[in-house]
């Protein structure tokens, strides 16, 4: 037992009383101007997040957030396991670069992103101007839809990194006389997908998909460098309003809490459901 | 024997440790940049020089969390001797008690003499109290392209907003020429400024009431006003520039894609560094119909934690800076305005072209007449999101011009000016 | 159609979707590269030059020179590693506990492992920083550490623990049945098959600390002590963004990431695999 104790004194002492903490200012009222006068008001905070008419927005762009993030993550991630799983020459090196936007740190990828988007100055206009889909560039930012758009296509990018490992390493596990045995039984590719590879890899793919709506729920990094939450809100997810409350709101670090909380509790709501459906053995990797 | 040389040997390191006691004052900066922080330490490196003792630490966090590090850090309270304050910081570090009254020290200083009209009042602006001391101020004004307008036929800068809305149409062709260098994110001062520009009774104290103490949203002439500024999105400026900052606003000035920029003197600094010498030239505001154009003050200083153990040395390094040879290496380097009347005449950079524009507006306040923003305000931390999430919608016409001013007269009915 | 002439296309189709894919991940670094030689009148140029007459290694000159990146790189070095080096060995630990012993109340600890991944990691800060502050740990490269630990603490522990079930504990017992005690077969028997499993884990840990900006920019004061991430983002001021030293300064922070890497994926793949074959 004394093997715990590391571990769970870390996560204890920096995680818990830490989250503990957040959870009591999210009842007060600490921003800028009220330090010295702290005290509690209840629920006013989460009344005032609720009831702030942008609500139902930025929980709708949560969810369009997370269901294509993760599910193109997954989809493209899986296809390009399904591509990389036969050894081919240079595999190790493209394996290399291919996996690299794993490495670059959300905010810079928001960043370069931001520019490659560019209405005027972003090579994605420039290219497909000269390639003639269209004729003046296209404003990626001053469009609600085509914002959410291009931030969730740049998450997508960095996310099939992580799904193709995942992936990659449950496929080479798949003993290879399955198939075999499944190929003279007559199956063709895609039925042997689906009848052998699928089943094999699923508990994989459920936990690593459960893991990814959590991370992404919480991954406000790339939102926050390429569009601040707008245009107008577009973009704002649960995260990034809670970035944006502390920048924008005299640090209001009760009212951010207040959205953290919330988010902690949707997540726990879904994480229920999630098992419920899917009912797996937990946490399987 | 033995005792006479451990006593001397005491009194030795008791004497050297009174003679050499160093003091390490902590300083933080909120606008900083490699360049900035560069200037700031060649300006600490000739203090301690002058005061062998004394070190300075400069703590530079990045631009974009400064801020809230300084409020996070002083709420704490963190060990700080001196504070970058801005204008918008400073009601708020006010309030929570952590700033020292710098009255006393205001009131002595030999400076204080020679400081520029309205520097006083700013360092006063919260409950009428100085709180900190300005390092430099910050008034907008026009810059513009005169190698790009000129393949248009066009001399000169624009004299009037009829006439830089004229000019930035006349050369829009939708493609790759613009007009207006708009600004999307964090809108405040580029909208009031244009806004505003259309009054001509508009209250030197504060910008968002006339002289008569109506709030201006509530008249007529904000309504024109208003719409006047989203025709120079829709017809002057790409698409894109509703998700605009400074970095792309500069960039689309540098490039040419937008010959007409408004914005801060600390441009100046970049610019410099981007385009060769007179490839930009500055100008005065243009005037609104009413004859009259209201830039904005902002202002930025140096504030002393009320925790801090250094006051008065914290308070002799102030004091240094803003002495005329250093501030005015500061303001030339890092491009803000400097707030010592003398700098402006010994210095040959201030009437110099890239001044032009400052230099005239200056001159005659009646016409350019400096305004200050109610920043001491509690709700002046959340309006200019507030005014920038309007601007969105109205950019994206999904609010009309008439439902967005009622909003901002709410908004500040509701904060009670 | 013949089976030689299906292969052939098939083939062919799997290299297009893979070098398609490879230009997809690339273009975003090779803009940032072009970026990075290039001098600064000619980034933000209408029309978009992909090249530049007049290319040069100025910004990273630059970077290490006057912006003085030698130094942030030694941080994040010191930092990354210390904190990636002990937080696998903690993973080692607890995850070996949670695998090997049976004990009523696992399922409830491997709900709340799952739960604190829910936190958001901006909840934690202030908190975080007035814990640290009154200890008098701020602007203190061990404090950071410490954070960075806790963070990856989690997830770690998940995923070592995914390993040690893979393994199969017929070989440890047999080791026990021969005389050595826990700690012994833990090291000598099972660590040698855990090892690329550790590497994924190391790994795993080093990119996600080597990148943390927001604690570190809000813990770190001195600028004797900054971090790669928080110097990044000091190129990004009121006057704009110094995107030739910003790029030379993204490019520069990928290196130490892809050599690890690229040693680690090697093991990951491989270590991955281990034990699923029982399955």
């Amino acid at each position: 037992m004394a093997l715990f104790i590391p571990t769970f004194s870390v996560i204890g002492f920096l995680t818990i009383y830490p989250t503990v903490r957040g959870f009591i200012l999210s009842f007060q009222n600490y921003t800028v101007f009220n330090i010295r006068r702290i005290r509690f008001i209840g629920l006013q905070n989460y009344e005032k997040v609720i009831n702030s008419g942008d609500f139902g927005l930025i929980l709708w762009n949560t969810f369009l957030w997370i269901f294509f993030s993760v599910l193109f993550q997954m989809l493209l991630g899986l296809g390009l396991a399904l591509l990389m799983r036969k050894p081919f020459k240079g595999r190790g090196i493209y394996t290399g670069f291919v996996f690299y936007p794993w490495a670059l740190s959300g905010f810079a990828i928001g960043l370069i992103w931001r520019w490659l988007f560019d209405g005027s100055f972003g090579i994605i206009n420039d290219i497909l101007i000269r390639l003639g889909f269209i004729e003046t560039g296209i404003g990626f930012f001053s469009d609600p839809t085509l914002a959410m758009l291009a931030v969730i296509i740049v998450n997508i990018w960095y996310g099939i990194p992580f799904f193709a490992i995942m992936i990659l390493a449950a496929l080479q596990g798949i003993p290879k006389d399955v198939y075999e045995s499944a190929w003279m039984d007559g199956a063709n590719p895609i039925n042997s997908f689906f009848k052998v590879t699928l089943p094999y890899i699923r508990p994989v793919l459920v936990n690593t998909i459960l893991l990814r709506v959590i991370w992404v729920m919480n991954f406000p990094d790339i939102i926050y460098a390429m569009t601040r939450g707008g245009p107008a809100k577009a973009t704002e997810i649960l995260s990034v309003y809670m970035i944006n409350i502390v920048f924008y709101e005299n640090n209001n670090f009760s009212k951010a809490s207040a959205v953290g909380v919330i988010i902690i509790s949707l997540l726990m709501v879904f994480t229920t459901f999630y098992y419920l459906i899917s009912n797996t053995k937990k946490m399987e990797m | 024997m033995k005792k006479i040389l451990f006593t001397t040997v005491l009194l030795c390191i008791l004497l050297s440790s009174v003679l050499f006691s160093s003091t390490t004052l902590r300083m933080i900066q909120v606008f900083s940049s490699p360049e900035r922080t560069k200037i700031i330490e060649n300006i600490i490196d000739k203090f301690e020089a002058a005061n062998p003792g004394v070190t300075v630490e400069l703590i530079s966090p990045p631009y974009e969390t400064a801020v809230s590090k300084v409020n996070i850090m002083m709420s704490n309270e963190e060990p700080l001797d001196i504070v970058e304050v801005s204008d918008w910081l400073l009601s708020g570090l006010v309030s929570m008690g952590s700033l020292e009254n710098m009255e006393r020290y205001i009131t002595h200083s030999e400076q204080a003499k020679y400081w520029v009209d309205g520097v006083v009042e700013a360092a006063r602006t919260v409950d009428d109290t100085a709180y900190i001391m300005p390092n430099a101020i910050y008034v907008k004004t026009l810059f513009y392209r005169p190698d790009i307008l000129e393949k248009y036929n066009i001399v000169g800068a624009p004299r009037s907003m009829g006439e830089m809305m004229a000019i930035c149409q006349y050369i829009t062709n939708g493609k790759d020429q613009y007009g207006f260098t708009y600004r999307g994110i964090d809108p405040v001062n580029f909208m009031d400024l244009v806004l505003c520009s259309f009054f001509d009774d508009i209250d030197p104290a504060c910008m968002y009431k006339t002289a008569s103490g109506k709030i201006i949203f509530e008249d007529s002439r904000a309504l024109e006003g208003l719409k006047f500024y989203l025709d120079l999105y829709h017809k002057t400026s790409p698409k894109d520039s509703i998700s605009w900052g400074f970095d792309e606003q500069v960039n689309s000035f540098v490039s040419g894609l937008t010959p007409i920029l408004i914005q801060d003197p600390d441009t100046t600094a970049l610019l410099n560094y981007l385009l060769t010498n007179g490839v930009y030239k500055t100008a005065p505001l243009p005037v609104g119909p009413g004859g009259k154009v209201y830039p904005t003050f902002g202002f930025g200083g140096w504030g002393i934690p009320s925790y801090s153990k250094n006051k008065d040395m914290a308070w002799k390094f102030i004091e240094f800076f803003n002495l005329p040879e250093n501030a005015a290496y500061f303001c030339k380097q890092y491009g803000a305005l400097p707030v010592d009347s003398r700098i402006y005449d010994q210095d040959p950079y201030f009437s110099s072209e890239v001044f032009a524009g400052w230099a005239e507006m200056f001159a005659d306040p009646e016409t350019y007449q400096i305004t200050a923003y109610p920043i001491d305000n509690e709700v002046w931390g959340e309006w200019f999101r507030f005014q920038g999430d309007i601007q969105e919608r109205l950019l994206m016409n999904r609010m009309t011009p008439e439902k967005a001013l009622q909003e901002f007269t709410q908004f500040w009915k509701d904060a009670g000016i | 159609m013949s089976v030689r002439v299906k292969k052939a296309i098939s083939k062919t189709l799997k290299g297009l979707a893979l070098g398609l894919y490879l230009a997809f991940a690339l273009a975003p670094i090779l803009w940032i590269f072009i970026t990075s030689i290039k001098p600064p009148e000619d980034i933000y140029t209408f029309p978009i030059k992909y090249w530049t007459q007049k290319p040069s290694f100025e910004a990273y000159r630059y970077l290490f020179g006057f912006a003085n990146f030698s130094r942030y790189f030694r941080n994040s070095l010191f930092v990354t590693f210390f904190a990636s080096i002990v937080s696998t060995f903690f993973a080692l630990f607890s995850g070996y506990a949670l695998s090997r012993f049976p004990f009523k109340g696992k399922g409830i600890l491997m709900i709340f492992l799952f739960f604190t991944q829910m936190i958001p990691a901006y909840l934690l800060m202030i908190p975080q920083f007035q814990m640290f502050s009154s200890l008098k740990l701020t602007n203190n490269l061990f404090g950071i550490i410490i954070i960075y630990i806790g963070l990856g603490a989690t997830f770690s522990t998940i995923m070592a623990k995914g390993f040690f079930d893979r393994i199969p504990v017929s070989m440890e017992e047999a080791a026990l049945i021969d005389g050595c005690n826990r700690v012994g077969v833990l090291f000598r028997i099972t660590v040698p098959l855990l090892l690329p499993g550790l590497a994924a884990i190391f790994s795993f840990s080093f990119v996600n600390n080597w990148n943390e900006l927001f604690t570190a920019a809000l813990f770190l004061d001195s600028d004797s002590k900054m971090t790669v991430p928080v110097a990044l983002y000091s190129f990004i001021s009121k006057a704009g963004i110094q995107w030739n030293v910003l790029g030379a300064g993204i490019i520069v922070a990928l290196v130490p990431t892809m050599i690890v890497f690229f040693f680690a994926q090697k093991y990951i793949v491989a270590g991955l695999t281990q034990g699923a074959v029982k399955e």
